[in-house]
């Protein structure tokens, strides 16, 4: 008697055939990226009504105005509708060095005066899906003089924080585990017009 | 924002739309879900429109897609074997008819019978609900472990090792007319 395996792979069509052609992959990837690509350019609906946005868009801006006095502006961010600076920091004080709470956690770090990175340093930064329904990350990819810079300064920093700064409040404090790029993900709880507007205000572009 | 967010450094590699992490997802994974599909359903054709729909699936739920290799196979496979219960379930009536109009049929000749027997393995397959063909295939024919199995489709062991249980009596019981099987233990 035949076991069912011996049955199974005799007839196993994986066998007896060619498999797709390669103008048949070629054709099935274009319309699975085409149908991405269309959800990609649709709108996005948003749970978060208009009010709570206006509020966070007010505390932004009330955090911009609390903060620009204490801080040194490049010229080039104020066309920027948002304004986006990567900075090294410390977790421990040390002269010349400036405290910040990190969002509205308790965590302070001290961050370096100097900007490592800015607006002028993004080549593109794209909306893309977060880890949740109504939920949109960052992709921001710096141009060839911004990643330079980044990996020069984050190379002699590593086990030490940096901090992400959006609109001059330290939305992030990742400590650095290898030297940072040209590409980087800000994931975190926005929403697609939040996100969209972040994005947009990173390349100077109006949100 | 709600929460902290989260700055991850990443390759300069990463796909930066939602249209080219699903081409990247596809580069990786078509092939083996091509040759999973192949075996679930009986033409080529079929095998193509699942493999498109479970990445067109995919492409609507990008978020639940996890990151790492194996996992995301594994959530593939799932959202494939998925696709073909529901279009199983639909078509059912349809198949019951044609099962039973194929089982009446027998080889008009010996040369014919090889063929027909072929056909015969794999249109006893078509009569096994989905999830357990999709679980012979994955052990009789891919090699995986019951334990691999039951971790890729997400569920136990035991269900695992129920599903080949049934599927192995079943195919034995089709096809003894047309081969002589043994309903073979692990």
């Amino acid at each position: 008697m035949t076991e069912i395996r011996h049955v199974l792979s005799a007839a196993d069509p994986l066998r007896h055939e060619l498999g797709p052609t390669e103008a048949e992959r070629h054709r099935l990837r274009q319309r699975v990226v085409a149908a991405a690509a269309h959800l990609d350019s649709r709108p996005g609906r948003t749970r978060r009504p208009v009010l709570v946005s206006m509020l966070v868009t007010s505390a932004v801006i009330a955090m911009i105005v609390a903060t620009s006095s204490m801080w040194p502006r490049s010229s080039s961010l104020a066309q920027a509708a948002v304004r986006f600076e990567v900075r090294l920091a410390e977790d421990q004080p040390a002269p010349g060095l400036r405290a910040v709470r990190v969002g509205n956690s308790d965590r302070t770090v001290y961050l370096h005066p100097e900007i490592v990175v800015t607006n002028n340093d993004i080549q593109g930064s794209t909306v893309i899906p977060g880890n949740a329904p109504a939920r949109f990350w960052i992709d921001v990819r710096l141009n060839a003089a911004g990643a330079e810079k980044m990996r020069q300064a984050t190379a002699n920093h590593l086990g030490r924080p940096v901090a992400i700064l959006i609109d001059g409040d330290v939305v992030a404090v990742p400590t650095l585990k290898s030297p940072i790029g040209a590409a980087a993900v800000i994931s975190g709880d926005f929403t697609r017009a939040d996100a969209q507007r972040i994005a947009a205000g990173m390349i100077g572009a109006a949100p | 924002m709600n929460s902290l967010p989260i700055v991850t450094a990443l390759p300069a590699t990463l796909p930066r739309s939602a249209a080219e992490r699903l081409a990247a997802l596809f580069d990786a994974h078509h092939e083996r879900l091509y040759r999973f599909a192949r075996r679930l359903v009986p033409t080529a054709d079929n095998a193509l429109d699942l493999v498109q729909e479970t990445f067109l699936k995919a492409a609507r739920a990008s978020h639940s897609i996890p990151s790492d290799f194996a996992d995301e196979e594994a959530w593939l496979v799932r959202v494939l074997v998925n696709i073909q219960r529901d279009r199983w379930r639909k078509s059912l009536v349809r198949r019951r008819h044609d099962m039973e109009t194929r089982a009446s049929s027998r080889p008009a000749s010996d040369t014919e019978a090889a063929l027909v027997a072929r056909a015969a393995v794999w249109t006893a397959l078509d009569r096994l609900p989905p999830r357990r063909r999709a679980i012979i295939v994955m052990h009789e024919l891919e090699g995986l472990t019951v334990n691999d199995v039951a971790s890729v489709l997400g569920i136990t062991a035991i269900t695992v090792r129920w599903h080949l249980s049934r599927g192995r009596r079943d195919l034995a019981r089709i096809l003894e007319p047309y081969v002589g099987v043994t309903d073979d233990r692990d």
